[in-house]
């Protein structure tokens, strides 16, 4: 019987592991992103459960209440990793990435009345989700698989929820667009907030899909890193 | 989006029908028809009516569980960062995911049971105790006081399912029990937190609490004998947190409210002769 020799060397990393290094992102660049991920999710899960009260139709108030606590835990997760990343005033990086995200929010969350359900649903699905899903695939993607892997696991959890509750939303969403009227007040409202979140740069201020150099043009890692991450954010899902 | 939405303002489709909490307390026939003495009034699967009893409650406990979400949802975007603690509002959108699952939990054991959404109406008491400006109030008003009774509810339901051969009821109520007891444990741990060095304010969020046990001990819905449909589950109680003082105290209160709820029908026969 051959036995396989204990003592031969072997590569640290086997054929088919190709993590590299370095990331796109130092220590301190991703514990600003993780406190800007931990603000909106914090955001988000007051709208939601705010929310809860407002909205008569029953199955919207069910999955609010449950999606509100996915984004607490999210937050959860991301004042964990501060402290991991040099930040023990978890507080501190706690923050909006600027004043237009701060607006972009409060429009987010602005709508109450009780016939305000598709205004309230398409901010969180037709523009937040997809965003939060874009800013986390992209960090996902850009960041060392090996120095930055504690943060890449908390993204694939959070990203799993976002693209189920998204979809899960969107599939409400469609149920309550009934008309042309319906159609055209989704549509507005997206453009709205659209336009307030492009102001913001996205969920973690210009750069957040890899324009870091604050350049118009993404250079060629970012956009191949977010390239890369739309095709992973179909697997996650 | 405001602050503290008052009680006016839950939005609700059309099955629901409101009936305000002071209605049915100040409703003289419940004493009367308590008082024609048809022996226990426990909620026993042998007992008159007992289904239609059964119904009526899991209805009460559905429509308590949504206002329990919709309190626990306001309280996470009521407060601000600064007014409530991080983990404070994790816990309340927690709570927001157990209460949404103990609707759907509650829609799926009405249907089980021959009832429907607006088959009875609904007392908004719950969420009138979640909309105190004082967090803390939240806290002894719903965690300790409700979600208390929600306890004494659902370990009377269960024993309802075990006692009418119904598993699938028995079971449901077991996993919500278990959350209540959670839920109350979260009450008890927070106002300890929050009044570590305030007992003055801890004194004032216990009498808050207190009130809210005699209004929802409700003539005699709840207590601890032949009377009381709903019993004190004292075993799940301690553990969540209550001290065997604090339970003996509440089955003071509850007593006090059915002789108090006796004295106002006999006022009214009075005055009514």
């Amino acid at each position: 019987m051959t036995v396989a020799d204990p003592g031969a060397p072997r590569a640290a990393f086997a054929p088919w592991d190709r993590r590299e290094l370095p990331g796109m992102f130092g220590v301190v660049e991703t514990a600003r992103r993780v406190g800007n991920y931990k603000w909106i999710e914090m955001r988000l899960f007051e709208a939601l459960g705010g929310w809860v009260a407002t909205v008569p139709e029953l199955d919207v108030k069910l999955v609010l209440g449950r999606q509100c606590y996915h984004h607490a835990w999210h937050a959860e997760l991301w004042n964990k990793r501060l402290p991991e990343l040099r930040e023990m005033k978890t507080e501190r990086l706690t923050q909006p990435p600027n004043d237009a995200m701060v607006t972009f929010v409060d429009a987010l969350r602005d709508p109450e009345a009780p016939e305000l359900t598709i205004e309230k649903l398409v901010g969180v699905y037709r523009v937040l989700l997809p965003r939060k899903i874009a800013a986390y695939t992209f960090h996902m993607n850009a960041t060392s698989r090996i120095t930055d892997a504690p943060t890449i696991r908390s993204l694939k959890f959070a990203l799993q929820d976002e693209l189920e509750d998204w979809r899960e939303g969107e599939m409400l969403l469609q149920t309550l667009i009934q008309t042309p009227d319906d159609v055209a007040r989704a549509a507005r409202r997206q453009q709205e907030l659209e336009e307030l979140i492009r102001g913001a740069g996205g969920i973690t201020g210009p750069g957040t899909l890899g324009e870091i150099d604050g350049s118009t043009e993404p250079s060629a890692d970012a956009a191949a890193a977010a390239q890369e991450g739309v095709q992973e954010g179909v697997k996650v899902g | 989006m405001k602050k503290i939405l008052p009680v006016e303002e839950l939005a609700r489709d059309s099955r629901f029908v409101r009936r305000p909490i002071e209605d049915a307390i100040s409703d003289p026939r419940q004493a009367r028809l308590a008082e024609r003495n048809t022996g226990s009034a426990r909620l026993e699967p042998d007992r008159p009516a007992a289904g239609d009893r059964a119904r009526q409650l899991m209805h009460g406990i559905f429509v308590g569980e949504l206002q329990a979400l919709e309190g626990a949802g306001r309280t996470t975007f009521d407060f601000t960062d600064e007014e409530i603690p991080f983990q404070l509002k994790l816990d309340m959108a927690r709570q927001c995911w157990d209460e949404s699952r103990h609707c759907e939990i509650s829609v799926k054991l009405s249907e089980h049971m021959g009832s429907e959404i607006g088959e009875f109406a609904e007392a908004t008491f719950l969420y009138e105790a979640a909309c105190a400006p004082d967090a803390l109030l939240r806290l002894t008003g719903v965690n300790r006081a409700l979600e208390g009774l929600a306890i004494d509810v659902f370990n009377t339901m269960k024993e309802f399912g075990e006692g009418s051969g119904d598993p699938v009821l028995s079971a449901c109520e077991d996993w919500m029990l278990a959350d209540e007891v959670t839920h109350v444990k979260m009450g008890s741990d927070w106002l300890r937190r929050l009044t570590e060095d305030d007992p003055e304010r801890r004194e004032l969020a216990l009498e808050f609490q207190r009130t809210v046990d005699k209004l929802f001990s409700l003539g005699g819905f709840r207590g601890e004998t032949d009377e009381n449909p709903i019993q004190l589950a004292r075993r799940f109680r301690e553990l969540a947190g209550f001290s065997t003082e604090e339970i003996d105290e509440l089955a003071d209160v509850t007593v006090e409210a059915q002789e108090e709820a006796r004295a106002a029908v006999a006022q009214s026969d009075g005055s009514s002769a």
